[in-house]
């Protein structure tokens, strides 16, 4: 992991884990993206390519669970049979996109999509921004299942087996599936936005992947999904607010459904680390204390829509000036998890599981201050206009 | 101590300035050309003229304040050419450890500014350079 300001971890135009370019830096939650370069970079390459998607630029670390730990896993299936699936939900208890969108086979189709094109014009271009780079996000799924199949102990082995585990991240992904399903629909139909740029944004970024270095090791793998499924329940329950706030309660109505489904999901992860704790408290503190090291990625750091070479810190940027997904909320997730878990509460750990403890408590209020600074050096300068290709390159401000 | 550190602030300068290609240390040799920063009796008889060196005394705070933000113990030896990845700092400490510099000077450090810091010297001179703009 560099360790300048200015190199992978932090805010170089080039290599930006946390980064943003100079001019999107003054109010974006930089410090919480990941490592992310393009292949342009003078680090890495000869040849600089233009236009070419952003690619990973650390060390992609492998099993880094001891295969001992393997055990804890397959003794954990019965565990996670009688308390990890039934934070599933039966699939004929499930909404489906249908339930939200105009009824094709209905006389009133086309002026239910009247009505929603209508209240769709009322909503701010900022706002469709970050919707559709959530939207993008979730059409990323292919990634996040096949992440979840990399981890040691609970992977999908034939694509059908029939662990606990295995069913689980099935029926997860299956779950999941809606959300992008449905949010690809309603912006399809609100005629606000550019579907050919976003449809190339989710093509690249499903090709680009993702590695959260979570390491193939489930206790990495099971800290940073808690902490995403909080993130993007936070982050839909703000994108139902705002819809709301502009007047369309459909719309609202659906951000606020995927999130209850992300909350239900968050319930499901915690849990398991919750056990993970239970059962090996120092194990679990070093793989909480690593992941934030690490930092949380997002999943859709290397977006890419042909155009920007710094989409994501642009998106992001706007995410955060709008109150959807701020430094603020990676701190009290944070804090949330430490307090979940009764990090500070924990005992008979190693010398290194008590500095990692140590870190993790006291990491929210340092990354809170961090962010205090930052927003106060934002209000000094006006952060600029920048063109969004998702919204046929018309400016928002970062 | 004081006078091995100062003879190797007044040596660092011309490493700093023959291998970095950076406007920045070109700016720092002429403002010291200018007569600023090195009183003409002490400049040490060195065979390059550049001096881009902070004071020692601006050093050692700076050394102070990453000594306490990485819980160094005193006698740990901390000087100029000191990067701050070596020392153990993680990204999140050196920005802290600049937020605790602009707090010791009175000084507000520019992202990008910041982003080139990496050693205790380069946080010396910035210093120094923010200090005379003021």
């Amino acid at each position: 992991m560099a360790l300048k300001l200015n190199a992978s971890n932090f805010q170089s135009p080039k290599c930006a884990s946390f980064a943003l370019p100079p001019v999107a830096s003054v109010r974006s939650p930089k410090f919480f993206m990941a490592s992310t370069l393009r292949s342009g970079s003078k680090e890495v390459e000869t040849v600089k390519k233009p236009f070419s998607p952003p690619r990973e630029v650390h060390v992609q670390v492998t099993h880094s669970m001891p295969p001992q730990k393997i055990e804890i896993f397959k003794a954990m299936e019965d565990w996670a049979e009688n308390n990890l699936l039934v934070h599933l939900k039966p699939v004929e208890k499930c909404w489906q996109p249908q339930d939200f969108l105009p009824d094709p086979a209905s006389d009133g189709f086309y002026d239910q999509v009247k009505e929603l094109r209508e209240r769709a014009r009322e909503i701010p271009d900022d706002y469709f921004v970050v919707l559709v780079g959530d939207m993008i996000t979730e059409e990323a799924l292919p990634t996040y299942q096949t992440m979840l199949n990399t981890l040691d102990g609970v992977r999908d082995e034939t694509g059908a087996s029939l662990t606990s585990w295995a069913i689980w991240t099935r029926a997860w992904t299956a779950e999941e599936n809606r959300h992008g399903d449905l949010l690809n629909k309603y912006l399809y139909l609100s005629g606000r936005v550019d579907m050919t740029q976003i449809e190339k944004t989710i093509q690249y970024l499903i090709g680009s992947g993702m590695d959260p270095r979570t390491e193939n090791n489930p206790y990495l793998g099971f800290i940073y999904t808690s902490f995403q499924e909080r993130a993007t329940f936070i982050s839909h329950g703000n994108t139902a607010r705002l819809a709301r706030e502009h007047g369309d309660l459909k719309l609202a109505q659906i951000c606020g459904t995927i999130a209850s489904d992300e909350k239900r999901h968050e319930t499901a992860y915690t849990k398991i680390v919750e056990k993970l704790f239970e059962i090996d408290p120092d194990g679990t503190v070093l793989a909480f204390a690593d992941m934030m090291r690490k930092k949380i990625s997002m999943p859709a750091h290397l977006m890419y829509d042909g155009r920007d070479d710094n989409l994501f810190d642009h998106f992001s940027a706007v995410a955060q000036r709008l109150g959807v997904y701020t430094a603020r909320d990676y701190a009290d997730i944070l804090e949330h998890l430490v307090g979940r878990w009764k990090v500070e509460n924990l005992t008979g750990l190693s010398a290194e599981g008590q500095k990692a403890q140590d870190y993790v408590c006291g990491l929210p209020p340092r990354i809170r201050r961090l962010e205090e600074r930052a927003q106060g050096k934002a209000r000094a300068n006006e952060a600029p206009r920048i063109p969004f290709s998702w919204i046929y390159d018309r400016e928002v401000r970062l | 101590m004081a006078s091995f550190t100062a003879s190797s602030v007044s040596f660092s300068p011309v490493s700093c300035s023959l291998k970095q290609n950076q406007a920045s240390s070109l700016r720092k040799a002429s403002l010291s050309f200018s007569g600023k920063g090195f009183p003409s009796h002490r400049l040490p008889a060195l065979r390059f003229r550049v001096a881009c060196a902070a004071k020692p005394d601006t050093v050692n705070k700076v050394v102070n304040i990453v000594k306490k933000q990485l819980a160094l113990p005193d006698d740990r030896e901390v000087t100029g050419e000191s990067k701050f990845a070596t020392l153990g700092a993680d990204s999140l400490d050196t920005v802290e450890i600049v937020m605790g510099l602009e707090e010791e000077f009175g000084i507000a450090v520019e992202e990008e500014s910041a982003q080139s810091i990496t050693t205790v010297q380069e946080a010396a001179d910035l210093i120094e350079k923010l200090l005379e703009q003021k």
